[in-house]
């Protein structure tokens, strides 16, 4: 493969690491994916380092040239049918070792794909926020009372990811919208208890995707990210629990 | 079986398929999330009368969930993390942290502490059975794949 091409077949690769680590990737598996499909294409010498945020790829090619090239990643948004696809799109290039070009098609096309709709989430979030109050131990009441502010919490998520763009604050303010919402509803009588209601909404919020893939890269020896990610889920499960606590104390020390 | 019990079940199977719904999955991926919740928390109920001991119930459900997740991730040919994770979710100490919350504007600090505590040791539980079967799977497929591919990666930990 000559120079120019090497350089596009790094483009291409890089695009998939990023889009790996976009729709919610392990960093492992990543640098996993990243090192074989370069050991196929039979570089002299790969130096993958990939962290949440940010990935560096050098790779040595046979004739003594060498490439670097790296990515910055803002944002993560959980999508396992793409992150599926990706790695058979990468399992694929191990095999066949096609031209950068026939990769770029393909990974256009996996970027295209469909993902949730958004009337879709605001149902999840809703039957989400409801079937857990149930779980808990919550009547009908309070189930319908947890389904009404599950679909709001989306709302308030989506609010933000238009103004502020700051996930933890955007994971506050819902946290707070909720609590409020579920105190005015029992001081207006509709439900009889907070408690269910409040948990069954933070269980839409809980970061569960975030720790597990933590937890692995920890594991793993991908200390920093694992690091990284732990962070961040503990940042999260603190600007719910802030929440909570901000509308507490708006309330004087008790909203019972 | 008791009503609630029953009620908890259906709840954690609609709560699979919107987690899974949410997180894209499709096809015979949701159904072994849906399957996986299942799983999960009955095998958490049936425990539950035997064994006393509610952070070691969670270490074996989470261990018993992540095996089942890691072979179905295998056999799909896809990544384990959205599996174990919706089919873990039931688990998640929600309650016992809402409670811990709740506690700390109570006076009573030796109630918060007990419910911080009990919240701790479910989730490392949680955390503790996840990270063996993780470790577990990374030994014989790492290799697996090494056979396989014929690709030999360099080790990500620390080397003599």
């Amino acid at each position: 493969m000559n120079h120019t091409n090497m350089e596009h077949l790094l483009d291409c690769i890089m695009d998939i690491g990023e889009q790996m680590l976009i729709s919610g990737a392990e960093v492992h598996r990543a640098e996993d994916s990243l090192q074989r499909i370069f050991a196929a294409y039979g570089t002299k010498r790969t130096d993958v380092f990939i962290i949440t945020s940010s990935m560096v790829v050098t790779i040595h090619t046979t004739d003594g040239k060498v490439f670097t090239q790296t990515r910055r990643i803002t944002e993560t948004a959980a999508d396992y049918e793409k992150l599926h696809r990706l790695n058979e799109l990468s399992r694929s290039i191990c095999q066949s070792r096609c031209a950068p070009s026939e990769i770029r098609r393909q990974l256009d096309e996996i970027n295209t794909g469909k993902t949730c709709p958004l009337w879709q989430e605001f149902i999840c979030y809703a039957v989400i926020a409801a079937i857990f109050t149930m779980f808990f131990g919550g009547g009908i009441a309070e189930t319908l009372t947890g389904f009404v502010i599950g679909a709001l919490i989306r709302l308030m998520l989506l609010v933000c990811d238009r103004t502020v763009h700051n996930k933890i604050f955007a994971k506050f303010m819902s946290s707070m919208m909720a609590t409020a919402l579920a105190a005015l509803a029992m001081h207006t009588g509709l439900i009889p208890t907070v408690d269910n209601v409040i948990i069954g909404n933070i269980m839409t919020m809980i970061p569960g995707i975030g720790l597990t893939n933590a937890l692995k890269d920890l594991f793993v020896g991908d200390s920093i990210a694992g690091l990284l990610r732990t962070i961040e889920a503990c940042i999260t499960a603190l600007a719910i629990a802030a929440g909570y606590f901000a509308v507490v104390f708006l309330a004087g020390g008790s909203i019972t | 079986m008791k009503q609630i019990e029953i009620i908890q079940l259906g709840a954690v199977l609609i709560g699979a398929f919107c987690f899974g719904t949410l997180f894209n999955l499709k096809g015979k991926k949701l159904l072994a999330s849906a399957f996986g919740s299942i799983l999960s928390w009955g095998l958490f109920l049936l425990l539950g009368r035997v064994i006393d001991n509610e952070p070691v119930n969670y270490f074996i459900v989470a261990v018993v969930v992540s095996l089942y997740s890691e072979v179905m991730a295998r056999l799909l040919r896809t990544p384990a993390t959205p599996i174990v994770t919706t089919s873990l979710i039931p688990l998640i100490p929600g309650g016992s942290l809402y409670y811990t919350m709740a506690y700390a504007f109570e006076s009573d600090f030796s109630k918060f502490l007990a419910k911080a505590v009990s919240t701790l040791k479910l989730a490392s539980a949680l955390a503790l059975g996840i990270l063996a079967v993780t470790a577990l799977s990374q030994l014989i497929f790492r290799r697996w794949n090494t056979q396989r591919t014929g690709i030999k990666l360099r080790s990500t930990g620390s080397k003599k």
